[in-house]
Formats: C-alpha cells, structure tokens, sequence
C-alpha cells in the first residue's frame, strides 16, 4: 500500500499508440473491446467516480492485451477481464484510502446514520413497518434483462459507503475482515453498514421489481 | 442467554444479515430458529438475502 499522505496518482489515459505496440494479430483484441461498456459500469458501480473507474479500465484493458497469452480459455472472456479489472479496482480504493485517512472521518456519526435508518424500518416493538412480502419466483428474474437494469439501478441507488461495502461483499466475494480494514471502520460498524445495505437493496427490489410483477411482463 | 430467546423481527433480520458475516453462535441460531417458526416475514427476508447473493454473485460475472 502507499504511504498516507502522497498525493493520489491518476494514471494518464492510455494512448493507442500504446495499446498498438501490442501484437494486433490476436482476434481477441477487438473482442476484449466489446466488453468495455460492461466493465466501465462494473468499475463505476464500485469506485462511484467515472474518472477513476475510466483509469481502473484503462489499466485493465492494458494488462489484458499484455497477458492475452495467458487467457487460456477455460473462463469466459468476460470472466477473465472482470477478474483483472478487479485486482485494479481493489488497488485504486487501497489508495484512496491511504489518502482518505488523512481525513478525520467520523466513523461513528456514520455507524449512528445508518443505525437510525434501520430504527425506521421497525416500530417501536421492533415490527417491521413494511414487512417483507414473499416474492414470486426471484430465480426467473435472473434470466430478464430488465431485471439486471433494476437491479444495477437499486445498487447505483444505495448510499455511497453501504453501495461500496456491499458491493465488495456480496458481488466481489471479499472477506468481510478485508473490507472493514480496508474501509477503516470496526467489523460491528461494518455489519451495521451490510445489514442496511441488504434491506435497502430488498426494499428497492420488493418497489421496482417483485411488488409490480404484472407492469413489467417478462 | 434467556433473554434471547424472544427476539423481535428487527433482532431477528439483524441475526440473519450476520450469518453472512460470520457463524452464529449456538445461542443466537436457537433464538433464531424459534423466531422463524414462527414469523412468516422474517423467513420472506432469508430467503431475499439467498437471493441477494446469488443475484450479486451473478451480476459479477454477468454471462
């Protein structure tokens, strides 16, 4: 990790001339192209700034077309790109928060807000207020489109920590102690965070997609 | 733990995201168990946080 305090580094935009130098007689080359849109929106959806998410790309792409003899097929291209972009994605938010522990965050007036909008969720018996309906078969959902653009719509919605937080959990697969260090908060303030996080996400899917099963068709 | 015997849906779904976390410990998944007995809503909430991950493991790598 780089030391707090050096000035964060923002990559220059890789020119063509460079990603050029790479042998162009691979077919590989235009198809990792054709992932771009998908990655930006991976790397957006994580670092919630298009300038760093277009550098997480950038650098992606590059190691890609450099390692593209050691893609040996048995992932999805896709697959394999992600896992790259990942590794990027992790490295920019590890030095991001170097720089941001220079900051004094206030992790607990942080932990407080999002305690309090989970007492919004209960009564004061601690009933839910809204409870949670069952829904009707979530599998098919997977295989809709319109399902996944709710779905990235309800994450993009989340607050910035709890979308991070969750992001890193349940869609990169991380280790919770991982991200609570790496976030810099406490694992009971972590957990408070993942909590909120999934019954926003569950209560943005019950309003967007399973509570209106009829508008939206298949 | 007597106390916790008698968890609250807030309790309840606070237990529940925490299994993701970590293993429950012998006290708080009888709790648990008892309150999903019987309360139809909380067991509505474990079944969207399987569905949750899945949905979340899926859109990574998005095939």
């Amino acid at each position: 990790m780089r030391p707090a305090g050096l000035p964060f580094r923002r990559a220059s935009v890789v020119s063509l001339e460079a990603m050029a130098q790479a042998p162009t007689t691979d077919p590989r080359f235009t198809e990792i192209e054709t992932h771009r849109a998908y990655l930006v929106r991976y790397a957006l959806s994580q670092l919630r700034d298009p300038g760093l998410a277009e550098e997480a790309v950038q650098e992606a792409l590059l190691a890609a077309l450099e390692g593209i003899g050691r893609f040996d097929g048995r992932s999805t291209l896709r697959t394999w790109l992600t896992s790259i972009l990942r590794f990027k994605v992790i490295d920019i938010q590890r030095r991001r928060t170097a720089e941001r522990s220079n900051v004094d965050i206030d992790e607990e007036r942080l932990a407080d807000e999002h305690e309090s909008w989970l007492d919004e969720m209960f009564d004061e018996t601690g009933h839910w207020r809204s409870p949670p309906q069952a829904w009707n078969d979530p599998e098919a959902a997977l295989e809709q489109r319109r399902f996944w653009q709710a779905f990235e719509k309800c994450l993009g919605g989340l607050p910035a920590t709890a979308g991070r937080v969750f992001f890193k959990r349940e869609v990169l697969g991380e280790d919770t102690p991982v991200i609570c260090k790496d976030e810099g908060i406490t694992s009971s303030n972590c957990w408070v965070i993942l909590h909120r996080a999934r019954i926003a996400l569950r209560n943005c899917l019950e309003r967007n997609w399973f509570g209106q099963e009829a508008a939206h068709g298949s | 733990m007597e106390a916790e015997d008698d968890l609250n849906c807030r309790q309840a779904s606070r237990l529940l995201s925490l299994a993701c976390e970590r293993p429950l410990a012998a006290d708080e998944l009888r709790a648990l168990k008892m309150h999903l007995d019987e309360c139809l809503m909380c067991t509505n909430f474990e079944q969207q946080l399987k569905f949750l991950h899945k949905a979340a493991s899926a859109f990574r790598t998005g095939d």
